[in-house]
């Protein structure tokens, strides 16, 4: 691709170079000068209509719109002179003057333009006399949406996301004036796949989400980035996440799910699975281990669960039947936990039986959901797995040793014909961090994490490798798989110092790319 | 007298019908300019001093050149005839009576420019105008002066009538074009200016009414003459429509620089009865207001802008002493509150606040700060919005607010 010529301009004096065709707005922000702007995002066209970004730009009588005036050689713009200020305290008063003020109830509160604005630029007492305009404030314009008529502030970027994103057009601008309100179109409901965005996209409080509606306020939430499994697009989120009070713990950690922006992958949206369907990572975990021995109970702690498990292999080993060990994987696996399990079971103990479970396959769209409801299959097939699913059928009696990770099988398969079939196996183990039908069938259950809680990397469904961190801790003795695999890899003692090395992402990620050109290519 | 170019059959009957208007020389024009080159005509309207009259008063001829001469897209004409400024009615006395006149102008603009096709954006409420605009339209095609091959030269035009829906903001010119693209109207962004990126993303032209029928005014009697009217640099005449408390309120057709005073006092025949002058709005509602002792003024662009008013659409309102300037800034920011398109911030909830303010004042339920916040909420708008909306509202709020503040606070002691 060819470059853009650069141009060199100053801003409040400081000389700031951008690519010729960006807007001055584009170029302070790169340059770290914040303009104040409501109406502008980067994801649209300019609009020009809040008109809080106005600057000073010398040689030119009228204070210009930052957001639309692209760059010109030697330009010099002015963003805090007392005219700009001014004129951004008189766009503020306008805006407040008709809004509700209802911040303590607000959902936006913490996070509101409006309010950062005011904050900065405005700090004066309303001389608005008149009373304010009573307008709809809870009105229902979609599955996950309400829209307050009063708090909007007609910026129309949901209008323009509507249109220009997902193409659906629901929203419009009604009326003229002062009289003006975005709403949805008769008869029309905001039912598409991307309507969350809205909320994330609204400055104000006008779109706010039903799911996060009086749930808790923005300024208790810890933010962390990670991956969204729920497809194999990879899209970028934030897990934002509440910790509690000390007086009182809460029944859940994560209250919302947002997007992060990755130009490669998502842009700045996520669709509505994977904003909504959270409650996974609270809702029925198995945070315990779960172990029985000839119908009892037993005690156990994690690295007695390990050990347990590397004990059970070992006995394989000397009575040189490892083949008949049987692992059933699944693609919510990163690519380093895969390529540790390949290591382990693949080539040190040449199993014979590696079968992968996933979700079923549902309907993706023409946008960011694919059809594939795992993260990263894509991963798995890099590395050099035949991902074929778990016959359940005719094989149980070559099985020794059966390792399942999550519990995805219960998807896939009648609980009963799981249930005969596990019978015939004398040992099961499963690692998984949900509760599900298939735990009381094992006789080792042992905790795991989620993808939001472990670090890696994932191969979406185009090639890309992403890495994560954790957003969250693990609950009770949830580990990752990582960890679980890298404690069996040195448990089974036959390659010690080669597991001992493996024992971060990172470090396994190194090893992967020395030995796979695929992984090397996207270090 | 003066000459009467575009008023000159006003009156006649059956002017609007195309054998009266070819018995009168008519389409001579069309005729003539088709045989020039179309930059010729380019440069002889630039020479003539032709300036917009739908307001902004842009040099015509300049604003033609604009158009990209090479170019894959095709080009348009929009004709302004959403007449909507207060006080004015000059384009619907033009349409009214002398519609061929206009259809010269717009095929001579088309020719020169590279148009082959041409709208015609008139407001809802004329809706009998628009209706004689298809009868004349189908006279003109019926003669060979629209169509294919226009008058053997090679040239082909279609010109269609676009009735707007009653808003005032449509005839801000890229809120009609967005309004003609059948999408709420709405001002654009600038730029890209029209001339580049107009109706359906392609070239366009939009003149007004008034500017067009003038075109084949100055082909017909050449750029000098045309030129020496008026003023130079603001060439040929206007149709000054005066209302209020005159004797005789109507059209005129005067040539631009005719004084104030003259066009009240000698043409409009002076105040009805025994009223006498207050203030006079000279351009449509948007022009800030002139005192009594301000008259004098010659009505073209320059000289009004010395003033610090403007010639604007030419729609003079002639307000007496009985009349209370407390009413008159009611109507003036009740009418921009209700126009005002919404989209910006300033305008929307500006004048919307501001007319709240006045009918407490109005109602005697303000006091002298009120009137302060007025200013202050107008001087927050002016410059700072979208399209033009914002100053042609705040304009006249501060003259008023400046010129008449007396009354207004001896108004409020009442």
């Amino acid at each position: 691709m060819k470059e853009k010529p650069m141009v060199k301009i100053f801003i409040d004096e400081k000389l700031v170079e951008a690519e010729e065709g960006k807007t001055i707005l584009q170029a302070a922000e790169a340059a770290g000068i914040a303009i104040p702007h409501l109406c502008y995002h980067d994801a649209f066209e300019p609009r020009g209509t809040c008109r809080l970004c106005l600057v000073e730009i010398e040689g030119i009588p009228k204070l210009e719109l930052s957001c639309s005036t692209t760059v010109k050689e030697g330009m010099k713009v002015r963003t805090q002179t007392d005219r700009v200020r001014e004129a951004r305290k008189g766009v503020l008063e306008f805006l407040l003057a008709e809004h509700p003020m209802d911040c303590p109830i607000c959902d936006k509160a913490g996070e509101c333009k409006l309010q950062d604005y005011y904050e900065e630029y405005g700090l004066f007492e309303s001389s608005f006399a008149e009373s304010k305009t009573r307008r709809e404030k809870k009105r229902d314009i979609g599955k996950n949406l309400i829209h307050d008529q009063e708090r909007c502030i007609l910026c129309a970027r949901c209008v323009r996301f509507m249109d220009e994103i997902t193409r659906t057009s629901e929203l419009g601008i009604f009326e003229r004036g002062h009289e003006c309100v975005v709403d949805v179109y008769d008869g029309m409901l905001i039912g598409n796949n991307y309507s969350g965005n809205l909320a994330e996209l609204c400055p104000v409080g006008a779109i706010t989400d039903k799911d996060f509606r009086f749930k808790t306020r923005t300024w208790f939430l810890d933010k962390g980035k990670s991956v969204c499994p729920l497809c194999s697009r990879g899209c970028n989120i934030s897990i934002e996440h509440h910790k509690g009070f000390a007086r009182f713990s809460l029944p859940k950690r994560v209250y919302r799910v947002r997007s992060e922006y990755n130009p490669q992958i998502n842009s700045y949206w996520i669709c509505d699975k994977g904003r909504y369907e959270y409650s996974y990572l609270d809702k029925n975990r198995q945070t315990t281990i779960h172990a029985v021995k000839n119908g009892q109970p037993v005690p156990m702690d994690w690295e007695q669960a390990l050990d347990h498990c590397a004990t059970e292999i070992k006995k394989l080993i000397y009575k040189n039947k490892t083949s008949r060990i049987a692992v059933v994987l699944h693609s919510w696996l990163s690519n380093e936990e895969l390529f540790l399990a390949k290591k382990i079971f693949l080539d040190d103990l040449q199993a014979k039986h590696i079968y992968f479970s996933d979700l079923p396959s549902e309907e993706g769209d023409d946008f960011l959901l694919t059809s594939e409801r795992s993260p990263n299959r894509k991963g798995a097939l890099e590395l050099g797995f035949d991902v074929k699913p778990f016959a359940l059928k005719n094989v149980e009696d070559t099985i020794d040793i059966l390792i399942v990770f999550g519990a995805f099988l219960i998807e896939n398969f009648n609980p009963a014909d799981i249930r005969e079939a596990l019978t015939h196996i004398p040992v099961k183990i499963l690692i998984t961090p949900q509760e599900s039908e298939l735990n009381p069938l094992m006789d080792l259950v042992i905790p795991s994490a989620h993808i939001a809680e472990k670090e890696g990397s994932l191969t979406n469904t185009d090639g890309i490798v992403q890495k994560f961190s954790p957003a969250l801790v693990p609950p009770g003795s949830c580990h990752s798989e990582l960890e679980f695999l890298s404690g069996l890899g040195k448990g089974i003692e036959e390659n010690f110092s080669f597991y001992k090395r493996l024992s971060s992402g990172d470090a396994v990620r190194k090893k992967m790319a020395e030995d796979i050109l695929f992984f090397r290519e996207k270090e | 007298m003066s000459e009467k170019y575009l008023s000159r059959n006003f009156g006649v009957t059956d002017s609007h019908k195309i054998e009266v208007y070819l018995k009168g020389n008519g389409y001579s024009a069309v005729r003539n300019a088709l045989k020039i080159k179309p930059e010729n005509i380019i440069e002889e309207i630039k020479k003539a001093g032709l300036r917009g009259r739908g307001g902004a008063g842009f040099p015509a001829g300049v604003k033609w050149g604009f158009v990209p001469k090479k170019t894959d897209k095709p080009k348009y004409l929009c004709v302004n005839a959403d007449e909507g400024e207060p006080g004015t009615v000059k384009d619907r006395y033009i349409m009214t009576h002398n519609p061929h006149q206009l259809f010269e102008g717009i095929i001579i603009a088309s020719y020169a420019v590279g148009i082959n096709t041409a709208f015609i954006y008139i407001r809802g409420e004329y809706e009998n105008i628009a209706q004689r605009l298809e009868e004349a339209l189908d006279e003109a095609r019926a003669e060979g002066f629209l169509g294919k091959n226009i008058q053997g030269s090679g040239f082909n035009l279609d010109v269609y009538v676009h009735r707007g829906a009653g808003a005032y903001i449509c005839g801000e010119e890229t809120a009609l074009l967005e309004s003609l693209e059948g999408k709420r109207g709405n001002p654009r962004l600038k730029p890209p200016f029209p001339a580049s990126v107009g109706l359906f993303n392609c070239p366009t032209v939009i003149n007004n009414v008034e500017t067009l029928a003038n075109v084949p005014v100055i082909i017909n009697v050449g750029a000098d003459a045309f030129q020496k009217t008026g003023q130079k640099g603001d060439g040929g005449t206007r149709i000054f429509g005066v209302s209020g408390m005159v004797k005789k309120p109507g059209v005129y057709e005067l040539p631009v620089g005719t004084t104030l005073r003259d066009i009240i006092f000698k043409h409009a025949g002076g105040m009805k009865g025994s009223r006498r002058l207050k203030a006079v709005i000279p351009g449509g509602m948007s022009a800030p207001v002139l005192t009594a002792d301000e008259i004098d003024v010659p009505m073209d662009f320059e000289s009004l802008m010395e003033k610090k008013s403007m010639l604007g659409s030419a729609g003079i309102i002639v307000i007496d002493q009985e009349t209370s300037m407390v009413d008159v800034l009611k109507v003036v920011t009740k009418f921009y509150a209700h126009e005002s398109c919404g989209q910006c911030t300033p305008c929307r909830i500006g004048n919307a606040w501001i007319y709240r303010i006045v009918k407490r004042v109005a109602a005697r339920e303000a006091g002298k700060r009120d009137l302060d916040t007025i200013c202050r909420l107008a001087n927050n708008m002016l410059g700072k919005t979208l399209c033009p909306l914002g100053d042609a509202a705040a304009m006249p709020i501060l003259a008023i607010m400046k010129k008449f503040r007396t009354e207004i606070e001896s108004h409020l002691e009442q």
